[in-house]
């Protein structure tokens, strides 16, 4: 470890002994708050869970208004995305600016093709009436509770969606960050915690997806 | 690259399985034991809790149990709303 | 997390420079170094104020209450008025003041000191959190100007998504300040875990530090719940999304679920770090190492983890299921082994020690005299059968005001007396100190006792007026709370009095181990000039003094690895 101090650069803080405590440090932190986030999305779940407990008949008639193929679709562009950071990371891990930046550009486009996607759905179920909450006028589901599943639905959805966005503002930085070369094979903290913050973002759709479209 | 395989063969199966009609409590046990496999997947590998250091996997495993104190808890009241309590 | 491969350090004493010419306080100039400043100790500070400003705040309306509750009549408020102040006064009190009050102000100053860090992991996130929560209260007191609020601290549906009250301002408010709670707890966790010092186990921190470890593991698993649900009640009075308000087919028990499963750890946010401080105190002033260590240590861990489970106790008669009343009354129970276990090794530290009766002792005796009142009165109100009958009543009011303010706010003093010469340089008057001690205590009591006995009668809490019968017992509890502000009022003078004209600090006052008093009063910027490293316990009264200055010989960064 002491050769790694004469490389020191600016990115570390006078308070740390070293590199390896600035970088367990920051991903600890990092996990932590992966905890929060998920706790947070865990009270939707739970909303979820109990209506869904007392209205099954709702969320099987309601499920079939959702498209999903589109959902389907969104899933697999997900998770090409965690793979693409994944392989990002590696290459810069590797010195290898060029192709990390093109894994990090690649992930960026596909989370933009999730938004787009999410934006034809959406604009779909607004064209029918199908709104959150107060704002529902659609007619084509018998069913009294119907308005609460699409406020869960838009909730659930909205609240990911408002993720993907942040996750894209911090790719882009992360890109600027490859570019300027001050991240690299021996400080990638910020890459390291911008890939884990879109796995999380990966991963409650993987829950999502289920539970809302495919209801049979 | 092997682990995206495997998580776009579970997102087929996972559609799959709507078509074969599962019988009630059981489909959504399949769906969601479905992504309780894709997310671990993810975790292990893409965020690499697999080499991580214990107190990392500790913190994932955690908020998974606190998820579920929260879940199985309000259940207590909402699924027994209306029944006495079943002892008496 | 610690270091593994074999090596040998070389360690010696380095004294303690009494009176430095540079320390944190003059280290930079001006209003912009204190806003925009990364160091831990002048956040704690910044915090420090602040809730000394809501406090201030919220003990003028409680004030107002008291003088409103003199006669059965309406007096001075209106009913309306009265509900908007005892809203603000709760609102103000639990998200402005004693949230952050013991971890945020002095956890932040002291946890980097006790474990021989320079800050905390993530200094930057410090500062984050401590604007945070500025802009939230701004929030909060935009709410207030603009129509107040009315719906009690708690906030529950339906009430809060009809009343015309500013409500989305003021749960907006509290839904900023929740990342602020979070952003502390993630700094303290990953402080406390990849920033101690060599020799710094787990088993020779400080108590302090356990309960705030405690209380951070709980800030970032509750605090996201309640940032969902009051993100669902937003929504709700916004879009009318109709999982809680009734009228729209939503239900609202639910949102009493959702919000006790925050409050209710939160309530643990705001006692367990009282404990840290109290299990200091009665170490320190009756020199003598703490009687089972790890059993306060691990139950503060204990109460973090089954305070999530007994949050009902607060729905017994809100019509959530029987059975999951009886189940939370059962788990109710169990809060009180791990808090019993805390007391009596309180005492029993205590027991032969050579007790020395300064103020900052006074006031852990006084806790330990009104938390116990407080918790026992809380083991009862968990009896569903007692509940049902006292639910939403003075006694419940009682309860939890000698829990949060002969608990909490008491060992708050207690902290702020303890480590006022070391955060300001400076010591108090120990006479006007004691009097004050005293002045709050019976102030105190006389002002709470009355209200155990006129709820177990059946006063209803919330109310502007009430029965004749009840005036005597009412007065007497003005009268108290008066004398109370008085209290406070005189502390706020010597404390104020003791920065200008007290004398000079000396390093350690009190004689205590552990580490933040083996520097200078008040601590220089980076609050040690070499690396500690820790040899002996932190309550080790036993061992000499010199022998917990030690610090590695060799500054430079080769020393390891």
């Amino acid at each position: 470890m002491s050769t790694s101090n004469h490389h020191t650069d600016d990115h570390l803080q006078h308070h740390f002994k070293d590199e390896d405590q600035q970088f367990e440090s920051s991903k600890l932190g990092m996990w932590i708050f992966l905890v929060t986030e998920m706790l947070m999305f865990g009270g939707l779940f739970v909303a979820y869970i109990i209506y869904r407990a007392w209205h099954p008949d709702l969320f099987y008639l309601a499920a079939q208004e959702l498209d999903a193929g589109l959902g389907a679709l969104n899933t697999v562009v997900l998770i090409a995305s965690s793979l693409t950071i994944a392989l990002a990371i590696r290459s810069l891990q590797l010195d290898e600016f060029k192709k990390s930046i093109q894994y990090l550009s690649a992930t960026l486009v596909l989370a933009a093709t999730f938004l787009v996607i999410k934006y034809i759905e959406y604009t779909d179920k607004f064209a029918k009436g199908i709104l959150p909450g107060g704002h529902y006028s659609y007619e084509g589901i018998s069913h009294e509770m119907a308005a609460n599943f699409f406020s869960i639905y838009y909730l659930m959805t909205g609240l990911h969606g408002i993720h993907v966005l942040l996750g894209m503002g911090l790719i882009g930085w992360m890109i600027i960050k490859v570019r300027k070369r001050s991240v690299h094979s021996r400080y990638f903290t910020p890459v390291e915690n911008t890939g884990l913050f879109w796995h999380l973002v990966d991963i409650i759709w993987i829950f999502l997806f289920p539970l809302l479209y495919l209801i049979d | 690259m092997a682990v995206a395989g495997a998580l776009l063969v579970l997102t087929f199966l996972t559609v799959a399985v709507t078509w074969i009609q599962i019988p009630e409590p059981f489909n959504v046990i399949v769906a969601v034991g479905i992504a309780a496999i894709k997310a671990s997947l993810v975790a292990l590998f893409f965020m690499n809790l697999v080499r991580d250091s214990l107190l990392n996997r500790l913190a994932f495993v955690l908020s998974f149990l606190f998820l579920a104190i929260f879940v199985v808890i309000t259940l207590l009241d909402t699924l027994f709303r209306d029944s006495g309590f079943p002892v008496f | 997390m610690a270091e593994t491969s074999k090596q040998t350090i070389s360690i010696r004493e380095y004294p303690v420079d009494e009176h430095p010419d540079k320390n944190y306080l003059n280290h930079d100039k001006g209003i912009l170094s204190w806003l925009i400043t990364l160091d831990h100790k002048r956040i704690g500070l910044l915090y420090l104020g602040s809730i000394t400003f809501f406090f201030f705040l919220g003990g003028v309306l409680a004030l107002l209450l008291r003088t409103e509750l003199l006669t059965p009549a309406q007096s001075i408020l209106d009913a309306d008025t009265y509900n908007q102040i005892f809203t603000l006064h709760g609102a103000i009190m639990i998200f402005l003041f004693i949230i952050p009050s013991i971890p945020a102000a002095l956890g932040n100053f002291f946890l980097p000191m006790m474990i021989g860090a320079k800050d905390v992991a993530f200094p930057r996130l410090n500062l984050a959190s401590f604007w945070i929560y500025v802009a939230g209260a701004l929030f909060a007191l935009f709410s207030i100007v603009t129509g107040a609020v009315d719906t009690g601290w708690t906030f529950y549906t339906p009430y809060s998504t009809e009343t015309g009250t500013a409500v989305v301002s003021m749960t907006l408010g509290v839904f900023i300040m929740g990342f602020s709670s979070i952003l502390t707890g993630i700094n303290f966790i990953v402080t406390l875990h990849k920033l101690r010092s060599p020799g710094q186990a787990w088993g020779k921190m400080p108590l302090f530090l356990w309960s705030l470890y405690a209380t951070a593991i709980i800030q970032i698993l509750a605090t996201p719940v309640l940032a969902i649900t009051l993100l669902l009640l937003i929504m709700e009075r916004v879009l009318g999304v109709g999982i809680f308000d009734p009228a729209l087919g939503g239900d609202p028990i639910l949102y009493q679920h959702f919000f006790w499963f925050y409050s209710h750890p939160a309530v643990y946010i705001m006692i367990v770090p009282a404990f840290g401080i109290i299990s200091e105190l009665i170490s320190v002033f009756s020199r003598k190492t703490i009687f089972g260590y790890w059993a306060i240590a691990l139950s503060s861990l204990a109460i973090a983890f089954i305070g999530f489970l007994v949050w009902g106790h607060h729905m017994f008669v809100s019509g959530q299921s029987e059975l999951s009343s009886v189940v939370f009354s059962f788990l109710t129970f169990f809060v009180g082994v791990p808090t019993g276990i805390k007391i009596f090794n309180w005492v029993a530290t205590l027991y032969k020690g050579s007790i020395d009766l300064k103020t900052p002792m006074l006031y852990a005796l006084a806790f330990l005299f009104l938390f116990t009142i407080g918790g026992l009165t809380g083991i009862m109100i968990g009896a569903l059968s007692v509940n049902v009958h006292l639910h939403d009543t003075y006694y419940i009011v009682a309860h939890f005001h000698y829990v949060m303010m002969g608990g909490t706010v008491i060992a708050l003093l207690g902290g702020i007396h303890y480590w006022w010469p070391k955060m300001t340089g400076r010591m108090y008057n120990e006479v006007w100190g004691k009097i004050t001690c005293a002045v709050i205590f019976f102030s105190f009591n006389m002002t709470f006792l009355p209200q155990f006995v006129m709820g177990s009668q059946g006063m209803p809490r919330r109310y502007f007026n009430y029965l004749e019968e009840f005036q005597g017992l009412h007065q007497f509890s003005t009268i108290g709370s008066y004398i109370l502000g008085l209290g406070f009022v005189m502390m706020a003078l010597y404390l104020a009095y003791s920065l200008f004209r007290g004398p000079k600090a000396p390093p350690n006052p009190w004689g205590a181990r552990s580490l933040e008093w083996m520097t200078s009063s008040p601590p220089t910027h980076h609050n040690f000039e070499y690396t500690p490293v820790i040899l002996h316990g932190p309550y080790d009264h036993h061992q000499p003094e010199h022998e917990f200055r030690m610090g590695l010989v060799s500054e430079s960064k080769e020393t390891h690895g």
